[in-house]
């Protein structure tokens, strides 16, 4: 059966000045999926992001959303929509309970007051000013202000940068619940793991261009049958290691980590340790792994996703 | 209409709750209100205290050995101490060409405004009156007069100068007493003082200063708070997490307006009740057009924020804009002090200050003072600023952050 298309995305185009931020892009976000944006910093990832959710205005492209084509994000179409920005902030002034029925004023429909503090788990600090509230409460709250319209499709920037461990697993477990009960979501992220564990379909963004797109497992199939070495090899060069391409696909020396890329994985493991012991070169923290998002990124790019 | 009002409401609560703006917007004006009517006056250097004083003196060219006396001894008073210390006071007198009378209503209405400590009027006759008392039988009262004081009610400094004024006068009393050979405790110079501003007559010095107060309250608020409001919230992205909502802009600016609006009138009402309860002030701001006018004044200036907020670029630079006009705007207007006599270039600010027209109308409505104004230009010349700055709203005020 064919996905139903919530959203689709033809030829953006926007400019800074002489910068093409989003240089074309295209792409159709299904119903009730988390669609992921993922690049390195200054991809066009946010801006793709801030046309969608109705802060900018494209140079040139079509947006058709929930069926409507559009050339700019509408007043009735953000009453359907959710938006958590990278940096968008509260009055510091403000309590949560106040923020929570700010927002929920905004839209035609909203969820009680009560009910959205529940679900971040914020009830117990609905009389704390926003100005007290930790990283991690104030981002749920966010994600509350988000939510407060009970909507169809939830945009999520960023979501979880600069938060501790606890607070993304916290993002991550609302985005799940989302998607359980039939949201679309569509996020940005620079995290491989994130897109990794939440994502059914990853679209991969640099220089404002969209250079690969599928599914997680989709993307990492195109790198072919490879499997991943990973070791450190006492500071060792690729020069060091040119004995070993024969072998192998690629060969990689970034710092102290020797990455290594091949296809036959028992014949590049017997080289590799003979060239240890010839070379006098002790193998250590040595991890063999099948390749993932960060890796697919590499192959495209010939660099990593957080350079 | 609840996103509207709970906008309002986010603006009124924030302003409430900051303690920097609550100091700024609510304190501030009350504290300034107490300050200037208690001791506005004329403080002199060095801890040496000037009154300045009026002497009129309609007793001028009268012969007869007591006539001149009184004025001579202000006159003396208002020379420098032997030690090259401060006179006791700054004395202002008429011009030998000055209508007395009128020159007198002026200086009333300088010392209603808090620019007189005191206001001495001798009478015609009132050297034949010392005669009289001295050498004449206790009953030979006719044409006897009285030597006027001036004093300004509810002005502290007014105050102080009667107290002195009297102790002069005792002194005057007994000097020429002793000199005569008839020196009589119980006698004393006949003297009475009237305390303008009471509350059976004129206004009070705090009447005239509470519309001015007001009115650089609501300068205030508008030309720091909407630039603050706007600037600093685009810069945090406060604005940003509206915009992605169906809050627009319009439904934004309105709920805005009607939260600055109603921290107008807890200021209105607050220094209204301070300068009732506290410090006796009589003027009531009652009917339509004190009210219009307030309303103006309150909108004019919030224009005058957003016209700010539409050039500068971020908050700080805000701020310092705010700050540049702040001063100027409110000093050249006649809002605290008589700006007759500016040189040319300031006589045009003057002119073109919407706060001149807006004080001087205020005032006019609640009896305080006559306006100098048309009223066409007291409502026309606010008016056109909202016109302008609203245009150059529209036109350049930016609610994005941007790149």
């Amino acid at each position: 059966m064919a996905e139903s298309i919530l959203m689709r995305v033809s030829e953006l185009v926007k400019h800074y000045g002489e910068v093409r931020a989003v240089d074309g892009v295209s792409f159709d976000v299904p119903d009730a999926a988390v669609f992921t944006l993922l690049g390195p910093n200054g991809a066009g990832k946010t801006t793709t992001l801030e046309i969608l959710e109705g802060i900018r205005d494209p140079d040139s492209g079509e947006i058709e959303i929930f069926g409507r084509r559009l050339r700019r994000v509408d007043r009735a179409t953000k009453q359907r929509m959710g938006v958590l920005l990278q940096e968008g902030n509260f009055e510091p002034y403000l309590k949560v309970r106040e923020v929570i029925r700010l927002f929920a004023s905004f839209f035609e429909s909203s969820r009680s007051v009560d009910e959205i503090l529940d679900r971040i788990a914020l009830a117990d600090k609905a009389g704390t000013y926003v100005k007290n509230l930790s990283g991690g409460q104030r981002q749920r709250l966010a994600i509350g202000a988000a939510l407060v319209n009970d909507p169809e499709l939830v945009f999520l920037d960023e979501p979880t940068t600069g938060l501790d461990p606890q607070a993304r697993r916290n993002v991550w477990s609302v985005v799940s619940d989302l998607r359980s009960t039939g949201v679309a979501i569509v996020m940005t992220t620079h995290y491989m793991e994130e897109a990794e564990a939440l994502s059914d379909h990853v679209c991969i963004m640099d220089h404002g261009k969209l250079i690969a797109e599928g599914s997680p497992r989709e993307l990492s199939a195109t790198l072919g049958q490879e499997t991943i070495i990973e070791f450190n090899a006492d500071g060792a060069t690729e020069e060091d290691l040119a004995p070993l391409d024969t072998r192998c696909k690629a060969v990689r020396a970034e710092g102290d980590l020797v990455t290594v890329e091949t296809e036959d994985l028992v014949a590049t493991m017997e080289s590799l340790l003979a060239w240890s012991k010839r070379q006098k070169t002790a193998l250590s923290d040595m991890a063999v792994r099948q390749p993932n998002l960060e890796d697919v990124f590499l192959a495209l790019t010939g660099r990593r996703l957080r350079e | 209409m609840i996103d509207v009002l709970l906008v309002a409401r986010t603006h009124l609560v924030t302003a409430l709750r900051e303690r920097v703006t609550l100091f700024w917007f609510l304190i501030f004006p009350v504290f300034l209100l107490v300050l200037l009517s208690l001791i506005f006056g004329q403080i002199g250097q060095e801890g040496e205290i000037t009154f300045t004083v009026t002497l009129v003196d309609f007793d001028r060219g009268s012969e007869g050995p007591f006539a001149g006396v009184i004025a001579g001894v202000f006159e003396n008073l208002a020379e420098p101490d032997t030690a090259g210390g401060d006179p006791l006071f700054n004395l202002i007198r008429p011009d030998a060409a000055d209508d007395l009378n009128a020159f007198l209503d002026a200086e009333l209405v300088a010392l209603r405004r808090g620019r007189r400590a005191a206001v001495v009027a001798i009478p015609a006759g009132y050297g034949r009156t010392i005669e009289r008392r001295l050498f004449a039988s206790s009953e030979d009262a006719e044409g006897e007069v009285e030597l006027a004081l001036y004093a300004s009610e509810g002005n502290a400094s007014s105050d102080m100068a009667i107290e002195v004024i009297d102790q002069v006068l005792a002194g005057v009393d007994r000097e020429i007493l002793t000199g005569a050979g008839l020196f009589d405790s119980s006698e004393s110079v006949p003297h009475v003082t009237a305390r303008i501003g009471s509350p059976e007559g004129e206004p009070r010095y705090v009447d005239f200063l509470l519309p001015g107060i007001v009115l650089m309250g609501f300068f205030t608020n508008g030309l720091f708070g909407i630039p603050g409001a706007i600037l600093f919230s685009r810069e945090q992205r406060v604005l940003q997490r509206y915009w992605v909502t169906p809050l627009s802009v319009p439904r934004y600016l309105a709920g805005l307006s009607i939260g600055h609006l109603t921290l107008c009138a807890f200021q209105f009402a607050l220094l209204y009740l301070i300068g009732r309860l506290a410090l006796g002030a009589s003027v009531t701001f009652g009917g339509y057009g004190p009210a219009l006018l307030l309303v103006l004044a309150a909108v004019t200036f919030m224009a005058f924020g957003f016209l700010i907020a539409s050039l500068a670029k971020t908050g700080n630079a805000g701020m310092a804009v705010a700050n540049i006009l702040n001063m100027p705007m409110m000093f050249l207007s006649g809002l605290f002090f008589s700006v007759t006599g500016l040189p040319g270039v300031l006589r045009v600010l003057f002119y073109v200050n919407p706060v001149s027209y807006l004080a001087d109308g205020l005032r006019a409505s609640v009896g305080v003072e006559a306006g100098v104004f048309p009223m066409s230009l007291v409502i026309g010349v606010p008016l056109a600023w909202i016109a302008l700055s609203s245009a150059v709203t529209a036109w350049r005020l930016r609610w994005d952050v941007g790149r």
